[in-house]
């Protein structure tokens, strides 16, 4: 029997180039904003999830050293990495721990540092993704230029997408125009949202598509202003029992949650193939969201979802996935976007708060999808909050090569009516 | 707790120094065999958990090509970056939570890899600690055992029987990386210095290993299974990075068992435990894990070890499968514990059977100097 | 937005080498590249679910068994996607710390045309070069034949690419 589970508290640190805090510094950060803002006191936390990519730090299991910074000493802890769709995994394991009944309140954080290495940010960085695979790949005799085209000419996550992108192209009414469209609602939006990263207020379609650096197209059909920026930063959510949760003033209910993990793109371990051919069919997504849809029990999501965060580092995949969770018609994305439905201030907004393409921490991304959520539903998301009635939001997250996916589904009223 | 979980199912590999098996093959291999022997389908599977390590994998997303061998195509799945015992953790989270029925955690490290100790450097304070160059799991443990043994007056000797009875005791065990029959205490005494004062042979080696177990609901598990094996109680707890706590006790490990016994009403470990499959890293922490399960007052590790009373022939034997002495493959090494109380519960252990077992401890630690410990404690049914 | 003053901690740079990884890989690759030398594709097929994999691969993760048949398969395919890489300039990149134009890999002014080819009877997608065409004329459902190498030597690098099929 489900018990019910809430947000009750957010916090986020500036996204962006942090030199001036060291990680243990940020995570504290996000963890004592969200601690204040849900009005608890430290001790009443009882369990705590965490979790980042931590290859990109370069420190291996960071919450570790850091946990004195969040106060973890002498709670339990749980480490959960699961690609881009840490955070997102990470809030759901703070939702599972007081779900099952074993803790009352919990805390999520996710973060990363991106910065503190000299990788050339989380796109590029990803190639350590497969780079087992590239070492058996050179060691059977791999040429050069074919070994460029595994990358998709820029590397692992980029490269991936691009691909993904050609092919949703393809079969879909989607052009250029439209990721440029989506690039530049998410900067402008994110200029409204004071913890994002890249904050481009009015950005237009034509200062994405002319620009002279940021017009050019790095992996056909991606721009290099299509392209998430590589940030430091750490998102933190209080998820608590209904017992507790009433005594905030609007908490977001957890309606439902689930995730998915489809056979991998591209390649599998050592470059093995896969039967994959399509990578922007995504039936991983199509899974999760109908189980997470069906626990919500929300049977017409494009009329009772108020606002939707999508895991969008590169702008085509907001229409994919906004598709997969069955917002718009397959293929038909495009349409409503074009038409302004997902502004801010339309009738189904998507990333209000500038989304990953504005602000890519990875570790803390998907949970920044999550937490956005809440604050839409909370009422606390400031100049960026929608103007609208926000009842049921739901939050996105992709990972490994797109092919693991989570859903968390918020709601203004709880999950199970007593 | 909300209800019950139980372990209808578990696999392990033969852990090895270097396994003629790409890790793929390995993760395969494990996650079949528990499922074959809960006697579920790859349909049943509700949720999937891995627990793996990027760093000692050398791939980002370690569990990226693991997906399909796990049997987790299409299925929920998730990955817990610690020992495996914690993922057993989550997996138990989401069964109580209502949401899934059958949970398939699968735990994988192969050490030949990457050596896990130059790893351990990277868990390490970045910006102090790393520096200096010389702090690695194993010099902090050589740091941490000669605080203790001054503190207590342990000696050297009797550190070295735990490696005697461990190393022992895995002979019999088929699973076992390293298995010495016959061993003495001189070859303990005399193997290679690492670190002062700790040895090789009083150090867990680098291994290659597997392991998975399947865990169900109340229903599933009265459904599928003959042999049910209860989670009756579990307690976890992080303590401080290594400069900021006392090193003379386990203090986080203290605090999860004291929260695992709470669980399971458990007050008298001699008299209602049959056994203890603990992560002895080195020989060392066994006897401090010793006092922080209340076997034995603090300072008394020593004693207990001499008394011989956590022999196989003890009144509460530890490690009777030869514990992390006898194969160490990191992520894994904690589920294999759990795995070994399981089958000394269900009477599979083989020639490592013990009489009457009806009741085990279960510890799996992460972090160096056992920073984040687990407890389990399970039972059989009556 | 106004820039923030933006205070520095002390940088602690750290190069740790601390040693290099030993991975492990499946001999599958090998009946890949003997074919390669016969100018043949091998893949591997699923006797359970019927999928085609190619490159081969031993697991089949829909059947959770393993795979161990194998598929000869046709060298010649469709474009299932595709990404083109802006004009290679001397300068303008470094791929592992090599400028690729300066050491001779690429040529000034290529475009790189990336394609995922989908052979006929697979259900994979292999990863390669589309050769002898032009950037503005490769879309996806064009159809391309293997282009091996004169000489095979048993290495991947004897599928030089796929050229579109007249």
């Amino acid at each position: 029997m489900w018990r019910n589970v809430a947000v009750i508290g957010v916090g986020q640190t500036k996204h962006g180039i942090r030199r001036e805090v060291n990680v243990a510094e940020m995570i504290g950060e996000a963890a004592w904003k969200a601690i204040e803002d849900a009005e608890l006191a430290p001790e009443e936390i009882d369990a705590i999830a965490i979790g980042n990519m931590q290859g990109f730090g370069g420190i291996c299991q960071a919450e570790l050293w850091s946990g004195d910074w969040f106060g973890a000493p002498g709670k339990p802890l749980l480490r959960i990495a699961t690609g881009g769709t840490t955070g997102g995994s990470v809030a759901q394991c703070a939702i599972y721990q007081v779900a099952s009944g074993m803790f009352d309140v919990a805390l999520a954080i996710g973060f990363e540092k991106h910065s503190d290495s000299k990788e050339p940010g989380a796109t590029m960085g990803l190639a350590h993704v497969g780079l087992a695979n590239f070492f058996h790949l050179l060691a059977c005799g791999l040429d050069f230029k074919t070994s460029l085209a595994w990358g998709g000419g820029v590397g692992a996550a980029a490269g991936v997408s691009g691909y993904q992108a050609a092919n949703y192209m393809h079969r879909s009414g989607c052009k250029i125009e439209h990721l440029d469209m989506v690039a530049a609602k998410s900067r402008s939006n994110a200029a409204k949202n004071e913890y994002a990263h890249l904050q481009w207020p009015n950005c237009t379609v034509d200062y994405i598509a002319n620009h002279p650096r940021f017009g050019e197209i790095v992996a056909y059909p991606l721009r290099l202003g299509h392209i998430c920026p590589a940030s430091d930063g750490a998102s933190a959510i209080i998820v608590a029992a209904e017992e507790r949760a009433r005594s905030a003033e609007r908490p977001a209910w957890v309606r439902g949650l689930a995730s998915c993990a489809d056979e991998e793109n591209q390649m599998a371990e050592n470059a093995q193939g896969v039967a994959v051919t399509d990578s922007s069919e995504q039936i991983q997504c199509k899974i999760a969201a109908t189980k997470a849809y069906s626990m919500a029990g929300i049977k017409n999501p494009r009329e009772e979802i108020d606002v939707a965060e999508i895991y969008q580092p590169f702008p085509h995949q907001e229409l994919i996935y906004s598709e997969r969770l069955q917002l718009f018609d397959d293929g038909k994305a495009w349409i409503p976007l074009e038409e302004g439905e997902t502004q801010i201030d339309g009738r189904l907004p998507i990333d209000p708060s500038g989304g990953v393409l504005s602000t890519n921490a990875i570790g803390s991304s998907a949970m920044q999808r999550v937490a956005e959520c809440a604050l839409q539903i909370m009422g606390k998301a400031g100049q960026h909050q929608v103007p609208k009635d926000v009842k049921n939001a739901v939050a996105h997250g992709w990972g490994g090569s797109t092919n693991f996916t989570v859903v968390t589904i918020l709601g203004d009223t709880p999950r199970l009516r007593r | 707790m909300r209800g019950k979980v139980a372990i209808i199912g578990y696999a392990q590999s033969y852990h090895q120094g270097n396994m003629p098996m790409t890790r793929e093959d390995m993760v395969f291999e494990v996650a079949k065999g528990a499922a074959e022997m809960a006697g579920i389908t790859r349909e049943d599977l509700d949720t999937v958990i891995n627990a793996s390590n990027d760093y000692l994998d050398g791939r980002t997303i370690s569990e990226l090509f693991l997906v399909m061998p796990m049997g987790a195509y299409l299925r929920d799945y998730t990955k817990v970056e610690m020992d495996g015992a914690f993922a057993m953790f989550y997996g138990m989270l989401k069964i109580l939570s209502g949401t899934h029925d059958i949970a398939l955690i699968v735990a994988n490290t192969q050490g030949s890899t990457f050596n896990p100790h130059q790893i351990s450097t990277y868990m390490l304070d970045p910006t102090f600690d790393r520096q200096i160059g010389v702090l690695n799991d194993v010099s902090m443990a050589a740091i941490q055992a000669r605080m203790y043994m001054n503190k207590y007056s342990v000696s050297e000797d009797e550190v070295a029987i735990v490696s005697l009875k461990n190393l022992g005791n895995a002979a019999k065990n088929p699973h076992a990386h390293r298995r010495m029959p016959g061993i003495t205490i001189e070859e303990v005494l005399n193997s290679k210095l690492l670190y002062d004062p700790i040895r090789e042979l009083t150090m867990s080696p680098i291994s290659d290993g597997a392991c998975a177990v399947v865990l169900a609901t109340e229903k599933k598990a009265r459904e599928l299974s003959d042999n049910p094996v209860w989670i009756e109680g579990v307690g976890s707890s992080q303590d401080s990075y290594i400069r900021n706590r006392n090193l003379y006790h386990l203090e986080g490990l203290e605090k999860a068992a004291k929260r695992a016994y709470q669980m399971a009403d458990i007050k008298n470990q001699f008299a209602e435990l049959d056994l203890a499959e603990v992560s002895e890293r080195y020989a060392y922490e066994e006897l401090m894990i010793y006092e922080a399960l209340g076997f034995c007052e603090k300072g008394k590790g020593g004693t207990l070890i001499d008394s011989c009373a956590t022999f196989k022939d003890g009144q509460l034997p530890v490690n009777p499968s030869g514990g992390a002495l006898s194969a160490d493959p990191i992520t894994a090494t904690g589920l294999i514990r759990v795995v070994e109380a399981v089958m000394q519960i269900r009477g599979e252990a083989g020639a490592c059977q013990l009489p009457g077992v009806w009741r085990a401890l279960a510890h799996g630690q992460t972090g160096v100097c056992a920073q984040s410990n687990i407890v389990y404690i399970l039972g059989g049914e009556y | 937005m106004a820039k923030k003053e933006r205070k520095e901690t002390i940088a602690v740079d750290g190069i740790w080498p601390v040693g290099s990884y030993s991975y492990k890989a499946p001999e599958l690759y090998k009946e890949l590249l003997e074919g390669f030398k016969q100018k043949r594709i091998i893949g591997s097929l699923c006797t359970g679910c019927g999928m085609v994999y190619v490159p081969p691969r031993n697991i089949c993760g829909r059947c959770w068994r393993k795979i161990d048949t194998r598929a000869s398969v046709s060298d010649v395919g469709t474009v299932r996607t595709f990404t083109i890489s802006p004009e290679m300039k001397r300068g303008r990149t470094k791929i592992l710390g090599v400028d690729p134009v300066e050491a001779g890999w690429l040529k000034e002014g290529e475009r790189l045309i990336m394609v995922y080819v989908n052979f006929d009877g697979t259900n994979s997608n292999y990863t390669t070069i589309l050769m002898n065409s032009k950037p503005e004329d490769v879309h996806i459902g064009m159809r391309v034949r293997a282009v091996w190498k004169e000489q095979p030597e048993g290495k991947l690098s004897d599928l030089v690419g796929v050229e579109p099929i007249k």
